[in-house]
């Protein structure tokens, strides 16, 4: 029988083992203090705020889904963007001096932070995936 | 809980241990394999569903592709890709059967999409789907503008080709992207999976090193346990295998004094009696005898016993030798010894007792069987033993028979056996030597006791009787051995105490005798087969009757008349001589009364009784007095007549014997000398003794008459007795010249079958009654008592 007193407690440790390696970790959040711009991206749209003070800048990007979507932030000088020659979306070599930041596809669901320091001047948000920019994923910024 | 009161045996405790562990690797390997299984089942699922989203893209390509050549002119099946294209979405989201795209592949069976990222990609897809056919339709059936967009987009070309090619593009990136998040959902399953396995694995590993701690904890115990058991037990444990001892407990450690490390191998043999290693080396190496007895030194050099039960389990797995589970027995044995010795020694003496003389007897004529050695039993008896017993008190009896033991057994080789068979009765057992041996033996004993012993501030010098028999090799029996040392003892009494007598079959034949007379005496004196009867004595001077001399008769009813010579040494010697002695002294005195009543007696009168020398013993007197008193006699008729050796042998009991004549003398009861003449006697003791009358032997009476020589002695005899102031009287008158002879030679009395024969009372009354006994007219007559 004694055994036993020592075999129970013993599962039980294994299996809180269990949990805390299969739970995974709460996400960190950044420190408060920074201004924060909410960008949310939703079927094939960018919702942001359209105007904002130059200076250090973290957007919240969240991707509501459905689809994997990324952020491309670039500095609009010219009346528009130029298109790759396939003509389904935005070069980003020919503007990658005019782009102060970018996040790579992210998964529905995530919220990443973009940090930014924007100077003053018109800025697009859009998704550059294929067909993405094209079918509507793209809005203004107008930096102060 | 452990409920205290459950006692859980060792082994179904090991048991339990072990099954735990191996229901811990079942359980887990179980889950791992099924969840391997689940996992692999999925993915082959998974990648059907992979293969169709991909399919997608293709599809979406080509159906652009043949709407712009549809609008070319070139005949193209646009609607088919397109249906292919809504099924294959449709499929992909609900489930069922994706249509086969021109045998290139073959229909597959889906599950409905699970989760919910996946499935909101997948309704995405569809209603591109939508948006994509609708607009190609539109197109081609020249309404471009008609349609209504679905799928939440918001195309920036206007042209219907330009319009086409975002929407295949927006297509094939949520169809990539819906089975890429099929595929890392699968992988992040495996990977899941992986990690549960792993802690699966950590827990059956970590769970079953635990059962193990416990299984080993409670081995420990369970042997710690045994250990114990057999460690604390006073029962000692000795394993023995191939080279000796292989195990002992702490007991055995702790007994022999000595060190595990000496005790193992052949260290424990060193221990063991050197009689008993011969017992112990085959219990130890054969597993026989099952019990074994030996002894063993133990720390104090003291020789413990023990008693081992041999168990051989050389073929039991776990002990693979001989196990000797031994007792210490020695406090057993001890008061086994005790009782032995209460049993077989004399708690007095400390010498043997009859029963271990008995049995020793049996061994050494066993061995005498097989040595053909002499074998001597001496018997002896102690004189004067019950006196001192009588007069000192039972303890100094008690004080002279150890001494006496002690004597004996310095006089005796430590090889021989001194035994006291009760009271004062001793035996002795000499094995080998000689006849001269048993003899220097015995003569060794009686010296030994002569020398004064002091007791009670008293010295005393003890005689005693050995009886020596000699057994000269070869089978014996000890029952007739102790039966023949015994006549020779009875036979050294008999010739004078102080003295040894050796056995010989004559001396048995005469035993036999006496022994069987000693019975019938016994039953006779019982019985009353014993009379009396009565001879005249006749004063030769006037043939007168002057007194009768009462002579015992027994008439045994299996021997008939019994002669008094023949039964009187037996009743001396066995001691009825009291009873009988004091039944003729009351029948004789009873019937002097009777014949004095009817005044039928002359005076003077003397009834006369013989007595034993050993009557004399100090309680004749009283008797006498009480007696005489109850028939109202007086003294003067009664005689007594005693033997020459009774009073004249030199020793205290004839000083004995003197003092209580005297008394009786005193007392007026006349006093004779029998027999007189046949002792080897002075005469001139005779003056110191209270006698009245001398009876002159009836062999020198006979003789008188032709042999000058007896009658010189007679004449001397009768002349000594007159001179001393006494009578004579002559004994065994059977011829009328017999009678002339002593009257001539001054005799006073005379007594015989001349006159009268030895007759029953009332015969003898009537005779009184005439007066006188005229003298019979035969000759020749046998002689009598």
């Amino acid at each position: 029988m004694r055994f036993w007193v020592l075999t129970i407690p013993a599962l039980a440790a294994a299996c809180a083992a269990v949990f805390a390696v299969a739970g995974g970790f709460a996400p960190s959040r950044s420190a408060a203090g920074v201004r924060t711009l909410a960008v949310a991206e939703r079927d094939f749209r960018i919702t942001a705020p359209t105007q904002v003070r130059a200076g250090a800048v973290t957007l919240r990007v969240h991707n509501r889904g459905p689809d994997s979507h990324e952020l491309i932030v670039v500095h609009v000088t010219g009346k528009s963007l130029p298109l790759r020659p396939g003509g389904l979306s935005v070069d980003e070599d020919a503007v990658e001096r005019e782009t102060p930041g970018a996040l790579e596809p992210g998964r529905p669901g995530a919220t990443r932070d973009l940090k930014l320091d924007l100077a003053p001047g018109r800025y697009e948000l859009l998704c550059n995936m294929s067909g993405h920019y094209l079918g509507g994923m793209h809005t203004m910024l107008t930096v102060r | 809980v452990r409920r205290k009161h459950d006692f859980t045996p060792f082994a179904t405790r090991g048991r339990r241990a072990i099954a735990a562990i191996l229901l811990t690797f079942a359980l887990s390997s179980t889950v791992t394999v099924a969840l391997s299984i689940w996992a692999t089942s999925g993915s082959e699922h998974k990648a059907a569903v992979l293969q169709i989203a991909a399919r997608q893209r293709t599809l979406a390509e080509r159906y652009v592709s043949e709407v712009l050549l549809e609008r070319q002119g070139v005949r193209t099946d646009p609607a088919y890709t397109a249906g292919l294209l809504l099924t294959s979405a449709n499929t992909l989201l609900e489930g069922g059967t994706a249509p086969a795209v021109n045998g290139d592949d073959d229909e597959t069976d889906l599950a409905p999409a699970q989760g919910r990222v996946v499935r909101a990609q997948l309704e995405q897809e569809r209603r591109l789907v939508i948006d994509l056919t609708q607009t190609g339709k539109a197109w081609l059936a020249g309404r471009p503008e008609a349609v209504t967009l679905t799928a939440h987009e918001k195309l920036t070309p206007t042209d219907p080709v330009g319009r086409l090619r975002v929407l295949t593009a927006l297509t094939s990136s949520v169809s990539l992207n819906a089975a890429r998040t099929i595929a890392t959902t699968a992988d992040s399953n495996v990977s899941k999976l992986i990690r549960l396995q792993v802690v699966l694995g950590a827990i059956g590993l970590v769970t079953s090193l635990l059962l193990a701690f416990a299984l080993i904890a409670a081995t420990r115990r369970q042997t710690a346990h045994f250990r114990s058991l057999v460690s604390s037990s006073t029962d000692l444990v000795l394993v023995f295998g191939q080279g000796g001892c292989r195990y002992v407990s702490e007991s055995v450690v702790q007994m022999a004094g000595r060190s595990e490390k000496e005790l193992l191998g052949d260290g424990f043999a060193d221990a063991v009696h050197p009689d008993d290693r011969g017992v112990v080396h085959a219990a130890q190496t054969t597993g026989e005898p099952a019990e074994a007895v030996f002894r063993m030194v133990n720390g104090f050099g003291e020789w413990r016993h023990l008693e081992a039960h041999v168990s051989d389990l050389r073929n039991e797995r776990r002990i693979r030798g001989i196990v000797l589970n031994a007792r210490d027995i020695t406090e057993r044995i001890r008061l086994e010894e005790q009782l032995t010795r209460q049993a077989f020694h004399d708690g007095l003496t400390g010498l043997a007792n009859r029963a271990l003389f008995r049995d020793r007897l049996d061994q050494a004529l066993a061995r005498t069987t097989r040595t053909q050695d002499l074998l001597a039993v001496l018997l002896l008896d102690l004189d004067g033993f019950k006196q001192v017993n009588d007069t000192l008190g039972h303890d100094a009896g008690d004080q002279l028979l150890t001494e006496v033991a002690r004597r004996f057994t310095a006089a005796t080789r430590p090889s021989d056996t001194v035994a006291r068979l009760g009271g004062d009765e001793f035996a002795f057992i000499a094995e080998g030597g000689h006849e001269a041996d048993a003899v220097g033996l015995a003569n060794r004993l009686l010296e030994h006791l002569a020398r004064p012993i002091t007791l009670g501030g008293r010295e005393l010098a003890l005689g005693a009787s050995v009886g020596i028999v000699v057994h000269r090799g070869g089978p014996g029996d000890s029952e007739e051995l102790v039966r023949q040392a015994d006549v020779a003892m009875y036979s050294a009494k008999a010739a004078g105490r102080g003295r040894y007598e050796l056995f010989s079959q004559d001396m048995a034949r005469e035993f036999g005798e006496l022994l069987g007379l000693e019975h019938e005496l016994r039953l006779g004196l019982q019985r009353g087969e014993f009379t009396v009867q009565y001879q005249p004595e006749i004063d030769i001077a006037d043939g007168s009757i002057v007194g009768v001399e009462a002579l015992v008769r027994w008439n045994s009813p299996s021997r008939g008349i019994v002669s008094p010579g023949r039964f009187i040494p037996v009743a001396e010697a066995t001691g009825l001589i009291q009873p009988l002695g004091e039944f003729v002294l009351r029948e004789a005195c009873a019937q002097t009364a009777q014949w004095r009543s009817a005044g039928r007696l002359p005076e003077p009168f003397v009834t006369w009784v013989n007595l034993s020398a050993k009557q004399l013993d100090g309680s004749l007197s009283p008797l006498v007095r009480k007696v005489l008193e109850s028939h109202d006699l007086p003294a003067n008729v009664l005689g007594l007549e005693v033997t020459e050796s009774a009073v004249i042998e030199e020793g205290p009991n004839s000083l004995r014997a003197r003092g209580e004549l005297e008394s009786l003398h005193a007392l007026g009861v006349h006093i004779a000398i029998d027999d007189f003449g046949t002792g080897f006697s002075s005469l001139g003791q005779l003056r110191s003794f209270p006698v009245d009358i001398i009876k002159v032997d009836l062999s020198f009476v006979q003789g008188a008459e032709r042999d000058p020589k007896d009658a010189a002695i007679t004449a001397n005899i009768i002349n000594l007795a007159h001179a001393l102031g006494l009578r004579a009287i002559a004994e065994g008158i059977e011829t009328d010249g017999q009678l002339r002879s002593m009257r001539d030679l001054g005799c006073d009395l005379a007594q015989g079958y001349h006159f009268a024969r030895p007759m029953p009372p009332d015969e003898l009354g009537e005779l009184l009654s005439r007066g006188s006994a005229q003298p019979l007219a035969r000759d020749a007559q046998p002689a009598q008592a």
